[in-house]
């Protein structure tokens, strides 16, 4: 996949603008999962995924290492949102804009209910953490990166990424401890 | 917010089995986990198009250099470069062009003898010697200021020089403590010390003399 990307990132630097559309479709689901859970509005998350990704289009030939690829995508969009919360004076998401829950693996309506009680209120837990937090937890535990990655990501220090993780995953038990069982 | 159990820490970061956890911290692993597990849900909808909309829209990104790169590739372009100029100024500049050409040409030429001097050439066949130089009636017989070369390496030393008319003696010192005449001098003189030891003798025809 890592040379895949470089040799995708060549086509299209070679003029081959399409080729973009490759990218697209491998980084964007993990992308907008990732923008949703940090700004908590599907609507907002869109926007700011097709922003980045049009600003990594315009700016590909600077992208230094393109066998990272996807850090360098998580980077971008990860700036994107801090903009949005930024703007919105706030770096914590108003439960109104709590993104609905995902019924698409529930198999019946009983199944369908509990999920999505379970899905709302986790959201709504991780909702409540500081960005930094929210953003290190979301990479680690839902984009499964590594601590590495996430350095490159966030540019923030590894063990400053450690704590961050440790502080959400204490803020989120707390709130959890109830719920999900 | 409590701080949680560093076991449970490590567990999390996959520095720890969680089946060694105690059940208590094994349930809190097994709630975050779940949790985490809800947040993989990925979200159905697309914005492929979308931007795929806009980016056809844009020019092509193209390799960006560094300022060095892009400064290299500059001088290294051609360019056509355009001079307007004035017939008259073109005269100018091709007598201008003239005399700096002449006035190089003449800066490069070997030196020539004057009425009253004449070129005076010095070959020796010193194999293995390192330095050969010439000193004389002509410097006073001081090192440093005539030196032979031999440039193909084959033993055989050349100078020439521009000196006064007449008769000069000389000798040959080789590798700057072995000093020895001439053996294609032809003529050779006493050199006064009265140990029986000769200088070779060069004869110096005035250039005007030449054929």
């Amino acid at each position: 996949m890592v040379n895949e990307d470089a040799d995708v990132v060549a086509r299209v630097l070679a003029g081959d603008g399409e080729a973009f559309g490759i990218l697209i479709r491998r980084y964007e689901p993990g992308l907008l999962r990732f923008a949703t859970r940090m700004l908590g509005n599907p609507d907002a998350a869109a926007d700011a995924v097709a922003e980045s990704l049009v600003r990594a289009y315009r700016h590909l030939a600077q992208c230094r290492d393109p066998s990272r690829l996807r850090s360098w995508l998580y980077r971008i969009t990860g700036n994107r949102c801090r903009s949005h919360l930024a703007r919105r004076h706030m770096d914590d998401i108003p439960l109104s804009e709590a993104p609905p829950p995902a019924l698409a693996e529930a198999s019946d309506a009983w199944e369908i209910l509990v999920r999505s009680e379970q899905v709302a209120l986790v959201e709504r837990a991780l909702a409540a953490l500081p960005a930094e937090k929210r953003e290190a937890f979301v990479l680690k535990h839902v984009d499964g990166m590594s601590y590495e990655e996430m350095a490159a990501v966030t540019g923030a220090r590894i063990p400053t990424l450690k704590m961050r993780v440790h502080r959400a995953r204490e803020a989120l038990l707390e709130a959890l401890e109830e719920v999900v069982r | 917010m409590s701080p949680i159990d560093p076991r449970l820490q490590e567990a999390l970061d996959a520095e720890r089995d969680p089946g060694e956890l105690p059940t208590d911290l094994r349930e809190a692993y097994a709630r975050l986990m779940a949790a985490a597990q809800l947040l993989q849900t990925t979200p159905r909808l697309s914005v492929a198009t979308r931007i795929m909309t806009e980016i056809r829209l844009l020019p092509a990104p193209v390799h960006s250099d560094g300022p060095m790169r892009r400064l290299i590739r500059w001088f290294g372009r051609p360019r056509a470069v355009t001079v307007r100029l004035r017939p008259v100024w073109t005269l100018g500049l091709a007598v201008g062009l003239a005399a700096m050409l002449l006035l190089s040409s003449q800066q490069d030429s070997a030196p020539t003898p004057s009425a009253s001097e004449g070129i005076a050439n010095f070959i020796g066949h010193f194999p293995g010697a390192k330095s050969v130089e010439v000193v004389g009636s002509f410097n006073n017989w001081s090192r440093g200021t005539l030196h032979l070369n031999d440039d193909d390496h084959d033993g055989i030393w050349h100078a020439a020089a521009i000196l006064p008319a007449g008769a000069h003696e000389y000798m040959f010192v080789v590798d700057g403590e072995r000093w020895v005449p001439d053996p294609l001098a032809g003529r050779y003189v006493d050199d006064g010390f009265g140990a029986g030891q000769e200088n070779s003798l060069v004869f110096v025809r005035p250039a005007a003399a030449q054929p």
